[in-house]
């Protein structure tokens, strides 16, 4: 259990370090070497311009993960507030909130990613904005569900009772208990951003060329296909890798969640 | 002056508090008894303003009670603590709501007075014994100095011998705060000993007021001499009589 | 149970109304002069500033926001979802051209993810932390984690390219559909196997089993009466939530297999700036979205009432 959260987390690093492992320019072009196979000066040969792929594929790792990592966040603020507003504010906010969240979820979430990154044109921007705001339902939901089972406890009456301010008792009394289940949601929508990156990318609506990305790389790798198989194999291995070890590491973190509540 | 004119609450089809007049006087002290599911709780949460009264008015001196910050002493000593935060911090919300900074002579007079060790507000619930946690939570509600305070089964979670200490400890602090105490109760002994009027609800209904000795010597409902029975019989009033 | 049905089909208006709202305001706020996209689609690249107040004013785009939106929105309402910006076609039998083509492949890949998640998930339950068990999870883990164009691309490069077995672009042949519908079902059964299996094995810790057991009711019998319908509720849950991913999936694997459907449709649509033909796929993603998270809800105040009693 303990091993896979390291894992996750040499990911991570690789994000953060990768660059500087790579052994050359990802950007540099080299047409005569282009379509090389693996070997010994490129390690897993080369793109349709001569590119290294193993230095784009560390690159990439830094926008694919990075990104992720950005957008996951960025919905779980959003999440967490519009949550913690509808458990808070009454009656008719939580009816309001809750309706916009069904709105936001009667869409599939990458669907409505790639028309909206599709309409605001391609990208970096609009990819961070199209998956941000389609990836904030799932904290919305646990934040509230939470927040409105810690109502009736009693030191959020006596928080009340006392005079605090619902930001102060959301801060204080509500925010400690959700963040243990905030961040298993994080980590499962940590690798669905994985995903819709390099969806988006592969299908042109996200992180524009010559930036290496792992979707982008897949994309360009789909039509030497028949040449350079091989090509096609190292982009999509390096997210499959990356979204394993993250779910597992989420779902260990949930288990061991679930432990520690049925001990206490 | 706390008043209560005819108020009732609903609870889905059914009265859980049937048209109860009450009141008590500033500094003065009433005790609500009856059975569990008499309505006592939700008495002090129509107080409290914590349900919408269905019918009547409760006020204190024609204000709404929520003007005056009431406290409140929970049946559950840790449950009214955060398992997150330490007890300092928990303590002082009634001060940090209003910004105010706590005055240091006051604290230390009330950790005195309620035998608290000086350090033991450092602590995080789970970390004292429930009677602390009590005290504790007597702490928070006197804090900010209220005039009225409501005490839910105070001694309920406590076992026998820190229940007599606390209630001490409570009628001690109340003489020198002079802060009006209603305490829901289903020990009629605790009741009668401590408080000066004692009101008997049953079914969301209120049987009857009397002052506490006038009760004890001669309930004037049936239902009264029930519950005043079954004291006697369980030995629960030989201090008093 | 007719006010939750209504307040249900009330709640599922609103939702549509919103979504249709929502579509239209990123459609207005979209970079770009639609009016324009369309001159240069229709006309020629070079637009004289004539032409493309004349193309405005027919999209009625001339308008304010609102004025553009209620004419869109007072058609779709007996129906009509307009033209083409691009083509000036009629929107509504194209998308259901698109709709024959993806409702079958959506069938096909339920399909195959029901055939194999089903058993796997039943193995796998039979002696819960055996090696069945633990490969039925990795494998299911390990579906999660491909991403539908990857396993698309290794599909065609496997079937089509290497053993070239199977055609892999268009659908022209029934054959066509075999590779997507592969790369749909495999997705799904990844979803469903872990779902079923938690499911059988939350109703099997049910309480009331022991006793049934000890009444001498046989294993097959419990099975039958008693976990199977604890277990369905998950498992419609999971339709709904399996929903979504197919719709994200098909959208894919209809632009990796070059299919026509749905997907390719909405995706296209983007690419050209077609207002008229986005909003249309996008209402209808919704609608058939909503429908069936309606009929789930439905369905589960049948199998258990206690959850309309719930809301109430």
């Amino acid at each position: 259990m303990r091993s896979v959260i390291v894992l996750a987390i040499v990911f991570v690093m690789f994000a953060v370090v990768g660059p500087i492992l790579a052994p050359h320019d990802p950007t540099a072009i080299n047409i005569p070497q282009r379509l090389s196979p693996p070997n010994s000066q490129w390690f897993l040969g080369t793109d349709a311009l001569g590119r290294d792929i193993l230095s784009r594929l560390l690159h990439g790792a830094r926008w694919s993960l990075g990104l992720a990592f950005l957008i996951s966040l960025i919905g779980l603020a959003i999440g967490t507030v519009v949550g913690l507003a509808a458990a808070l504010g009454g009656k008719w906010m939580d009816w309001a909130i809750m309706r916009v969240t069904d709105m936001f979820l009667a869409f599939p979430e990458l669907v409505a990613a790639v028309v909206i990154a599709g309409l605001m044109g391609a990208s970096t921007a609009s990819l961070i904005f199209a998956l941000s705001i389609v990836g904030w339902m799932r904290y919305a939901r646990v934040a509230r569900g939470i927040g409105l089972s810690l109502e009736s406890r009693g030191y959020v009456i006596q928080a009340r009772l006392a005079g605090m301010s619902p930001l102060s008792i959301a801060r204080w009394h509500y925010l400690p208990s959700l963040l243990p289940s905030l961040i298993v949601v994080w980590t499962g929508m940590f690798a669905r951003a994985i995903l819709g990156i390099s969806a988006l990318g592969f299908l042109g609506f996200g992180v524009q060329p010559p930036t290496p990305e792992w979707g982008t790389m897949l994309l360009d790798a789909r039509i030497h296909m028949r040449s350079t198989p091989l090509q096609m194999i190292w982009p999509g291995l390096a997210v499959v890798a990356c979204v394993l070890a993250i779910n597992l590491a989420g779902d260990s973190l949930r288990d061991a969640l679930a432990e520690r509540e049925r001990s206490a | 002056m706390l008043t209560l004119q005819n108020a009732s609450v609903m609870r889905g089809r059914m009265l859980t508090l049937d048209d109860v007049s009450l009141s008590l006087a500033a500094g003065r002290t009433l005790a609500v008894v009856g059975e569990s599911g008499a309505g006592k709780s939700t008495l002090i949460a129509a107080v409290l303003g914590l349900v919408k009264l269905h019918r009547g008015r409760i006020a204190w001196n024609d204000a709404p009670v929520a003007t005056i910050r009431p406290a409140l002493v929970m049946q559950e000593p840790r449950a009214a603590f955060n398992p997150a935060l330490n007890l300092r911090r928990s303590v002082m919300e009634p001060l940090t709501a209003r910004r105010l900074t706590p005055d240091p002579v006051r604290l230390a007079r009330f950790c005195d007075g309620l035998e608290l060790p000086r350090d033991l507000l450092d602590r995080r619930p789970d970390q004292v014994s429930i009677g602390q946690a009590q005290r504790v939570g007597i702490l928070r509600a006197l804090i900010a100095a209220p005039p009225l305070v409501l005490f839910d089964e105070p001694l309920s979670a406590l076992d026998a011998v820190t229940q007599k200490h606390t209630a001490r400890l409570i009628a001690q602090l109340q003489a020198e705060e002079g802060f009006a105490a209603l305490i829901v109760t289903h020990d009629l002994g605790y009741a009668a000993a401590y408080a000066d009027d004692i009101a008997v609800l049953r079914a969301g209904r209120l049987q009857e007021v009397q002052p506490a000795h006038a009760f004890i010597a001669a309930p004037q409902t049936e239902y009264g001499h029930t519950l005043r029975d079954a004291a006697f019989a369980l030995g629960a009033l030989e201090h008093v009589a | 149970m007719i006010g939750a049905v209504s307040g249900l089909l009330l709640r599922s208006v609103v939702v549509l109304t919103g979504t249709a709202l929502l579509t239209f305001v990123l459609l207005w706020n979209a970079p770009g002069d639609p009016a324009l996209s369309i001159a240069q689609a229709r006309y020629a690249t070079v637009v004289s500033g004539d032409v493309l107040e004349q193309v405005r004013a027919e999209a009625g785009l001339d308008g304010g926001f609102w004025t553009a939106f209620r004419g869109w929105i007072e058609p779709l309402l007996v129906g009509d979802f307009g033209q083409s910006s691009v083509t000036g076609r009629d929107v509504w039998p194209d998308l259901l051209t698109a709709a024959s083509y993806t409702v079958p492949l959506a069938l096909m890949g339920l399909g195959i993810g029901m055939v194999i998640a089903l058993p796997l998930a039943i193995l796998a339950t039979r002696r819960p932390g055996s090696w069945m068990d633990r490969l039925a999870v990795a494998l299911a883990s390990l579906g999660a984690a491909i991403p539908a164009y990857w396993l698309g691309l290794l599909l065609i490069l496997l079937f089509a390219v290497t053993l070239a077995w199977l055609p892999a672009m268009g659908a022209r042949t029934p054959a066509h559909a075999i590779l997507p519908a592969m790369t749909l079902g495999f997705g799904v059964a990844a979803a469903l196997t872990r779902i079923i299996r938690s499911g059988i094995l939350e109703a099997r810790g049910q309480s009331f089993l022991p006793a049934l057991r000890r009444r001498g009711v046989t294993h097959r019998a419990i099975g039958r009466d008693h976990v199977a319908p604890h277990a369905a509720i998950p498992v419609i849950t999971v339709f709904g939530l399996e929903l979504a991913f197919l719709l994200e999936g098909l959208v894919m694997v209809e632009v990796i297999f070059a299919r026509p459907g749905l997907g390719s449709f909405l995706v296209s649509a983007i690419l050209a700036r077609d207002f008229p033909k986005v909003q249309a796929a996008v209402l209808l993603t919704a609608l058939i979205f909503v429908t069936i998270n309606l009929a789930i809800d439905l369905i589960y105040r049948v199998i258990d009432p206690r959850i309309g009693a719930r809301d109430a």
